[in-house]
């Protein structure tokens, strides 16, 4: 089964990459490298581009960063910090699609975001209407829905973390700053190279949210890479081009992920050695 | 210090739980009432008039696309452990170099995105004549919990000991008896694990069932009928809000309950690699 419906399609894809299937006729004719020099000249693809280089960059960041905070806050066994863990992390069981209406009905041109606003004497602001303000909304809602898995994730990294070092620390005058400076931090290494990789490919296949949120407008300026592969290609059947553009992801999230890894494999070989 | 940690915590918790509460609350409100007050609760004209609709909506029957997704859900966790199980037996017991390079093949489908494979799998389905059929979504999300099904299973199979096997050799029990009998019966813990992950999995997903299924069948999932649902709609609250917490309801009981085993799940996926 891997075989055929991984293997195969990704030989497949690249095969359909240079074709220009359309989805219907079970003949494509090839085209060359067509479709490549296309998506190279391709304004909406350029555009998708930057939007997911801002959503993965920034999301990135603010996850890991919002992750290890809240972490570092709830690492302590209670009933409390128990129920707070459930709270940052029950979007993940919602689902993307479902967490985009949500927010756009809040962040909407009647929702409840502008009806505080409202109250409060200001005029509406244009959270989904405006393409700057949708990129920024995009981004804070990929952030609300995911950085409670890192938080999950780093409480289990500083699980792995000796309580017997943290008393050293203490006991040889550290303070809490220094303590997690000298002391966690370059413990915690492996973790952070997780919720790194994991969040970055997480967030380079973003698509149900902008859907739901956005639906890509507006006039698609909020359109992701993901996005554009499987909205456009399936609209216009051009499903070659789409090919094309999905290998381009891939060898992007690819190179992505195995140059962090690499330069995060080094932060970690500096602990053990 | 102390202070300031309160502070965080409290935004934290209100900044993730102000959209559930809107999503409940409004969700038994009337059009007028979310409009003027989105926050309030009218404890005079709560409804269950707008649940109700969403439930016995005749395009899109909730209760239908609940039924459906269960019983997805369900295939799709048993096709998953028919394949994986005993392949993650022979892998975990292997001690050549196949065996390696079979489970390094399994794991390269945990980088993959997704939106890569839909164009090409779509080939393949139609090449098989299961594109648009129950059958040909069913093998496709299965495979796609393959990887980590695999992973869980192997990693948790090397941790029982060798010495089971030689008593069940010794009692004159094959390799297939050994594995239903001995090894099944005690990966109990890594199977409620994987199922709980697939669970989720199956049930937010929107993507695949979408694309192979097909808007022109009249099969829905949830997330589907719901996005079915509310696209015309999308500025009557009194569609848009029901229909999110019908959708999410289920899967909130059922994050309720099992939290521990869907946290530990999710750390065992992605830090023992």
């Amino acid at each position: 089964m891997i075989t055929l419906f991984m293997l195969v399609p990704i030989a497949l894809a690249g095969y359909l990459s240079f074709t220009d299937w359309d989805g219907l006729t079970p003949n494509p004719q090839g085209v060359g490298w067509a479709n490549y020099s296309r998506l190279l000249h391709d304004a909406d693809v350029g555009h998708a581009a930057v939007v997911t280089l801002i959503v993965t960059v920034v999301g990135t960041i603010a996850c890991n960063a919002a992750g290890l905070g809240l972490a570092l806050l709830l690492n302590r066994t209670s009933r409390l910090t128990a129920v707070l863990r459930a709270v940052v992390f029950y979007p993940y069981v919602i689902g993307p699609i479902i967490i985009g209406f949500l927010w756009s009905a809040i962040l909407g041109a009647n929702g409840a975001i502008a009806h505080l606003l409202g109250n409060a004497g200001h005029s509406p602001l244009p959270f989904l209407s405006d393409p700057a303000w949708a990129v920024g909304s995009i981004v804070a809602v990929v952030v609300w829905s995911q950085f409670g898995v890192n938080v999950v994730l780093y409480l289990a990294g500083l699980q792995t973390v000796p309580a017997s070092l943290h008393e050293a620390a203490h006991i040889d005058g550290a303070g809490r700053w220094q303590t997690f400076r000298s002391v966690t931090w370059p413990l915690l290494a492996p973790s952070v190279t997780v919720n790194l990789v994991l969040v970055l490919v997480g967030l380079l296949r973003v698509y149900e949210i902008v859907l739901a949120l956005t639906g890509g407008g507006p006039a698609g300026r909020t359109n992701t890479f993901a996005f554009l592969i499987l909205s456009e290609s399936f609209r216009s059947n051009h499903l070659g081009y789409g090919a094309a553009q999905a290998i381009t992801l891939m060898v992007v999230i690819a190179a992505l992920a195995l140059g962090l890894t690499a330069l995060r494999r080094r932060a970690e070989d500096a602990v053990s050695s | 210090m102390r202070l300031f940690k309160t502070v965080l915590l409290t935004l934290a918790a209100l900044v993730m739980l102000i959209p559930g509460y809107l999503l409940v609350v409004n969700a038994f409100k009337g059009q007028d009432d979310i409009l003027r007050s989105p926050f309030g609760i009218p404890f005079g004209r709560l409804t269950l008039e707008h649940l109700n609709a969403a439930l016995s909506n005749p395009d899109f029957s909730l209760v239908r696309a609940y039924v459906v997704t269960a019983l997805f859900a369900l295939a799709v966790n048993v096709l998953s452990l028919a394949v994986s199980a005993p392949a993650a037996y022979v892998i975990a017991r292997g001690t050549r170099l196949r065996h390696r390079a079979l489970l390094g093949l399994f794991l390269l489908g945990l980088f993959i995105p997704s939106q890569v494979l839909v164009i090409p799998v779509i080939y393949v389905l139609k090449y098989l004549g299961l594109m648009g059929t129950v059958g040909g979504f069913l093998l496709y999300e299965t495979t796609l919990t393959l990887p980590v099904s695999m992973f869980l299973y192997v990693a948790y199979i090397k941790t029982l000991p060798r010495e089971l096997d030689e008593a069940a050799r010794m009692d004159g029990a094959g390799p297939i008896v050994t594995f239903w009998r001995v090894i099944l019966p005690l990966m109990r813990p890594a199977v409620a694990t994987a199922v709980v992950l697939h669970t989720i999995g199956v049930w937010t997903d929107f993507v695949n069932p979408q694309i192979i299924l097909g808007p022109g069948s009249s099969l829905y999932t949830v997330t589907t009928s719901v996005y079915a649902a509310i696209g015309r709609y999308s500025t009557d609250f009194t569609v848009v809000y029901p229909n999110l917490l019908m959708a999410v309801a289920p899967v909130l009981v059922f994050f309720v309950f099992l939290q521990r085993n869907i946290v530990s799940g999710l750390t065992a996926g992605a830090t023992k690699g």
